[in-house]
């Protein structure tokens, strides 16, 4: 074990010795700033890094609380269901909000350093990602205590159910470049237009609503269903539910749409923030 | 608009290594008196308004050589600040071509990439990447950094619980530990106390020596008199 580790790390720095001059500062200047978002959100509040569980853990209580009497979902397990699907909810939302005003914000610096503008948002990103994964390690391990102690899987049947739960990564990758695309878009347009940051918060609002958390898609009529795939958060979402529930996906073909629709948004906001970059400065 | 002059103060033995090289730069900013919106942009394409335009620079030209030390001098809005911004590649100029040769750290920002929550070392690592300095240097010099600021155990501490003299003193020791080959300063800097400035002193002379050129901003004409060999005056014309 502790080798394989060595060998990692080996090549790792050979990887990274790899890299030209310019790209290896890139990268620390990167991972420099989101250890410095990981760091600065939780520095002083006396529960600290808690709230990452704490957070969707509440979350899931009250809306579960609430959706189980108004709504009536019939699905296994509804708390859970609606934990897996909050988790890269609120990493998707939480990430949007916060990376729209971000330029904004650290408009001071912007004006007076020279430095990879991108890495305000991508550090954002990053570290809402790093509090993403360790919330949903730990519901992993949740969901296989469960089934290992109270449901009794075999071992046969509990090495099928961790395979399935392979399908997170690519799930992760889509959620990641989305979040990044739509990201940079919104920050690039808030620099010059603040009414996009009122609209965002607006739209992650409704667009919550849009994307299958709290109910399931297949209790809409089918009509609808197709249309709700041109939302790429049902796709990611569905696939989480897949992963980790095991849930079937409503309408399987539709993922491509999903993927050719996050791969123009992530095209779009990187080519409207190379765009928009370069005059930073004289907006803020 | 501006128009500039160039006025050589003391020959100096100059390489002939050109280190900025700035070729027909123009800045155009759009004036809204407002903060833009674009209810206001839409209205505009409507009725095909033109935006009101102002350029700070326009057909710009200027060439530094390795080891100057440059005075940028002129009334406010003459565009000196926004000539050392396109210089440092904060902003880029509407037209034309900049070159620069080597590593430029600005002083316009010594203290602008500090966290308040983070604690001195951890800034030193932030700052220091924003200066162009890469992670391996930082480890080298941060013993040097923290000595020259004079900060003893505050080190450790966060950065909110510093004096605004510590702070402007860590962002400065930063800022020269970079070894830069081009210096950006606005406005003469006159911080911390008398053994600081020493100090300061001592550490500018090293670096000149060692070829390291100098672009100052300064209301103050006698002391770009004394201290550079070219001075730019940039007038509004």
């Amino acid at each position: 074990m502790l080798l394989f580790e060595c060998f990692k790390r080996k090549l790792a720095i050979k990887l990274f010795m790899k890299l030209s001059k310019k790209q290896r500062h890139w990268l620390d200047f990167l991972s420099a700033m989101t250890q410095k978002e990981i760091k600065a959100r939780y520095k002083r509040a006396s529960f600290g890094f808690l709230w990452v569980v704490l957070n969707p853990l509440l979350q899931m209580l009250v809306m579960g609380f609430v959706f189980q009497f108004f709504v009536p979902v019939k699905v296994d397990n509804y708390f859970l269901y609606l934990f897996a699907g909050l988790l890269p909810w609120n990493f998707f939302a939480q990430s949007l909000t916060k990376t729209t005003p971000a330029f904004f914000y650290e408009g001071s610096l912007i004006k007076k350093a020279k430095f990879p503008r991108e890495s305000i948002v991508l550090s954002i990103i990053f570290s809402n990602l790093f509090h993403f994964a360790v919330a949903l390690l730990l519901l992993i391990v949740a969901l296989i205590g469960d089934k290992l102690l109270l449901e009794g899987y075999g071992l046969m049947q509990l090495m099928f159910y961790v395979l399935r739960m392979l399908w997170v990564v690519p799930a992760i990758l889509l959620l990641v470049f989305f979040t990044v695309g739509f990201s940079l878009f919104t920050s690039s347009l808030n620099v010059r237009f603040r009414d996009i940051n009122f609209m965002v918060g607006l739209a992650v609002m409704l667009w919550f609503y849009a994307t299958p958390v709290v109910y399931a898609l297949n209790l809409l009529p089918e009509f609808l269903q197709p249309l709700f795939y041109l939302n790429p958060m049902t796709a990611i979402i569905e696939m989480f539910h897949y992963a980790l529930m095991g849930l079937p996906i409503t309408l399987p073909n539709f993922i491509w749409v999903a993927v050719v629709i996050i791969i123009c948004v992530f095209y779009l906001g990187l080519r409207v923030f190379q765009k928009e970059s370069k005059n930073f400065d004289d907006w803020l | 608009m501006t128009k500039i002059t160039e006025t050589i103060i003391r020959r100096k033995k100059i390489s002939d290594e050109v280190v900025i090289s700035l070729s027909n730069i123009s800045k155009k900013y759009t004036i809204t008196h407002e903060k833009p919106t674009l209810a206001e942009d839409v209205s505009r394409m409507l009725h095909f308004q033109k935006k009101e335009e102002f350029w700070a620079l326009k057909d710009l030209n200027l060439t530094i050589h390795k080891g100057e030390k440059v005075g940028f001098y002129g009334p406010n809005g003459a565009g000196k600040t926004t000539l050392l911004k396109i210089i440092a590649g904060i902003c880029e100029p509407t037209s034309g071509t900049v070159q620069t040769k080597g590593k430029i750290v600005s002083l316009i920002s010594l203290d602008a990439g500090f966290h308040p929550d983070l604690t001195g070392q951890e800034n030193i690592f932030l700052n220091g990447l924003i200066v162009g300095m890469s992670k391996t240097e930082i480890e080298q010099k941060l013993k040097q950094i923290i000595d020259f600021a004079d900060i003893g155990d505050f080190i450790t501490a966060p950065l909110y619980t510093y004096s605004s003299g510590m702070r402007l003193r860590l962002g400065f020791s930063i800022a020269v530990h970079a070894e830069p080959d081009i210096l950006l300063l606005d406005e003469v800097i006159s911080m911390g106390d008398e053994n600081f400035r020493k100090k300061t002193n001592r550490l500018m002379k090293d670096m000149f020596a060692n070829g390291a050129t100098l672009l100052l901003v300064s209301h103050q004409l006698q002391y770009l008199n004394e201290n550079c060999n070219k001075l730019i005056m940039l007038k509004n014309e």
